[in-house]
């Protein structure tokens, strides 16, 4: 089933058609995002940098929506020397909110304005959704041990120093000892916000998100 | 990709806050864009059609004339833009590559002046993408044959050159019959002895009025001294021809081995073998085949007619579509001939009588010949007998078209080189008779 083509990203009705019945249809899907207006309202962007930001996604997504095979092309670009699929798959998961397995321009804009202009507690907050894997509000250390996986995975094997195998397992145990207040061998939302709020580090690095775009 | 991709680096910076909280050390500062201009459009004038695109675009790639600064040369003060006085079409698909990080050719573009509008960008022409690539490869390889040809029937120069000794004098006199009268004088008597020499075979065999008492008798035993001083005639017409084209050749050893000279060799080989072994019994049976191979004379035409060298260069280039009919056309003979013998293996005073002499039947069938002195009688061999002339109109149908279209191909080849030859040629002959001074400007073209 055909749909028409879109024409751009100012439509008066803010319909969405996204109709994802098979692979062969994905090519001939279009997803119309929201109005210039709405989104400026809703997140933090101006209505130029909305436009630079719908440019480049509709360029590498013509159809207006990303599946993870897309994202997972895309983000194995900026890290060409590891494996970043894994991590590309959480951050994925973190992304689409509504969990329908695409991520759209909404989704994109949402995310991003969280991520470069939201307040801290708003950046934790997302951290924190994307650790937790299945979404139950705790981080286990299986879970934990995932993400340390992935991120190691995405930064190859060309570090300097080596590292060693356990590595991402005594990542984790650092991590838990730290975050772990009451050592129930979870982390809830509230412990680690507090956490990170405690650690100059982490209130540092939070900062650097400003100037980003 | 880098080009696209560039843009999502907002989102992969962001997607950074992934490993901050696990980091053991703070993250360092992310490099900031110095100067960095708001995105603005840039206007391109090329021969009047305007183009127009973000200035970031063209800076995807920067060792190009557009991404450099190389492009401030052509800038228009007065109308603020950038103007080029080149080719619009071909722009088209320069900014496309800019756009989309693919070159394409586009198919209806003279491959030269394609090559040349990417040299004056700046593009290596490396980079065209795969769907085009094949197509831009043929056309280069194609224009680099015919610049080749053009410069091989230029080093053939007609105009005045340095002395030559007797031999290379005589090689060209052979090769080219109109550089002088006298090659020419020679390549007509040359071919009017060969069709002597062919018409003679053929009249030798006529019957030719009846000596009382005796049966019938061809022309050439009643007429046999007048026939044997033709032969020798024309035998050593072609004796000193092959004499003196072996002197002449400039290397002796790739002559002998050439199919010409080979061909001259059978032809007067007949005669002198006959000298040699004259009334003897024994071996005249074998001497009667050789003077079969007095008909190959007739190949000696080719020197003289440029179709049948056409002819003759194709079939060598369509081998093996040649090959492949032959092939197909035995494995099919094969088969048929065999189901024929045992169809007809049943039916009385069948002419079937082994598969070998079935082979007849099946090749004069599939070549829709029917000579009709053999018929299949059963049912079945009926049948199988119109399979077998269906199947043989499409086998031999289906190379037939590859081989016209070699011939066809070739033969065009030619007549454009012929044309073009006699194109300098004219050129020359004015160039001689004009009063100019300096003739070096006009000495060949394409120097």
């Amino acid at each position: 089933m055909k749909l028409l083509p879109c024409s751009g990203a100012k439509t008066t009705s803010p319909d969405i058609q996204n109709s994802v019945e098979d692979e062969m249809e994905m090519a001939t899907v279009r997803h119309r995002p929201e109005t210039l207006e709405l989104l400026e309202a809703q997140s933090k962007f101006t209505k130029k940098e909305l436009q630079i930001l719908y440019r480049g996604f509709k360029n590498e997504c013509p159809s207006g929506i990303v599946n993870e095979e897309t994202f997972k092309e895309i983000y194995s670009q900026f890290f060409p020397q590891g494996d970043s699929t894994t991590y590309a798959h959480f951050l994925f998961n973190a992304f689409d909110t509504d969990h329908s397995g695409t991520v759209s321009f909404e989704d994109f804009i949402m995310g991003l304005s969280i991520l470069l202009r939201g307040t801290v507690q708003e950046k934790l907050n997302w951290a924190f959704n994307l650790y937790d894997i299945n979404k139950d509000g705790y981080i286990t250390k299986e879970e934990m041990l995932d993400i340390m996986k992935a991120i190691y995975d995405m930064m190859g094997k060309c570090t300097y120093p080596v590292l060693k195998e356990d590595a991402p397992r005594q990542h984790v145990e650092t991590f838990f000892q730290k975050m772990d207040k009451n050592k129930d061998g979870v982390v809830t939302i509230d412990e680690f916000i507090e956490s990170c709020q405690k650690d100059e580090n982490i209130m540092r690095s939070m900062q650097l998100f400003e100037n980003v775009i | 990709m880098a080009a696209g991709v560039a843009a999502w680096l907002p989102f992969a910076r962001a997607a950074a806050i992934g490993w901050m909280p696990v980091a053991n050390c703070p993250m360092p500062l992310a490099p900031t864009d110095k100067n960095k201009r708001q995105d603005e459009l840039i206007i391109l004038n090329v021969s009047g059609r305007r183009f127009q695109t973000w200035r970031t675009t063209l800076e995807r790639y920067p060792d190009t004339l557009l991404g450099s600064t190389e492009k401030e040369f052509f800038f228009n003060e007065d109308t603020k833009e950038y103007f080029f006085d080149r080719d619009p079409e071909v722009f088209r698909a320069i900014l496309n590559f800019y756009r989309t990080g693919k070159l394409h050719y586009p198919r209806y573009e003279c491959i030269s002046a394609y090559d040349e509008e990417l040299a004056f960008y700046g593009i290596l022409p490396e980079i065209i993408g795969d769907c085009c690539y094949e197509e831009y490869k043929d056309r280069k390889r194609e224009n680099a044959e015919r610049l080749m040809d053009d410069n091989d029937s230029e080093n053939n120069p007609e105009g005045s050159m340095p002395s030559l000794n007797l031999r290379e004098t005589m090689w060209r006199a052979f090769e080219n019959p109109h550089t002088s009268t006298l090659a020419l004088v020679f390549y007509y008597v040359t071919g009017f002895f060969i069709a002597v020499s062919v018409i003679t075979n053929v009249v030798e065999t006529v019957p030719c009025g009846t000596v009382p008492g005796n049966k019938e008798l061809p022309c050439g035993e009643r007429y046999a001294v007048a026939f044997f001083c033709l032969d020798t005639a024309c035998v050593m017409i072609f004796t000193v021809e092959y004499l003196l084209r072996l002197f002449a050749a400039p290397s002796r050893y790739r002559f002998i081995r050439s199919v010409m000279s080979i061909i001259d060799v059978v032809a007067i080989m007949p005669y002198y073998i006959g000298l040699v072994m004259t009334n003897n019994e024994d071996v005249s049976g074998a001497f009667v085949t050789l003077r079969v191979f007095r008909v190959f004379r007739i190949f000696k035409f080719s020197r003289h007619s440029q179709g049948l060298r056409i002819l003759g260069y194709t079939l060598k280039s369509c081998a093996s579509e040649l090959g492949f009919l032959l092939f197909s056309l035995t494995m099919a003979i094969i088969i048929f001939a065999t189901v024929m013998f045992y169809a007809e293996k049943g039916s009385s005073a069948s002419k079937f009588t082994s598969i070998p002499a079935s082979f007849w039947y099946t090749i004069v069938t599939m070549t829709t010949l029917g000579y009709g002195d053999m018929v299949p009688k059963t049912i079945a061999g009926k049948i199988f007998g119109s399979i077998c002339s269906l199947s043989g109109v499409l086998v031999i149908a289906l190379p037939v078209p590859v081989i016209v279209s070699n011939f066809s191909r070739i033969y065009h080849q030619n007549q454009r080189a012929d044309k073009r030859r006699a194109q300098k040629v004219s050129l020359s002959y004015t160039q001689q008779h004009l009063p100019l001074t300096d003739c070096t400007v006009y000495s060949r073209s394409g120097q």
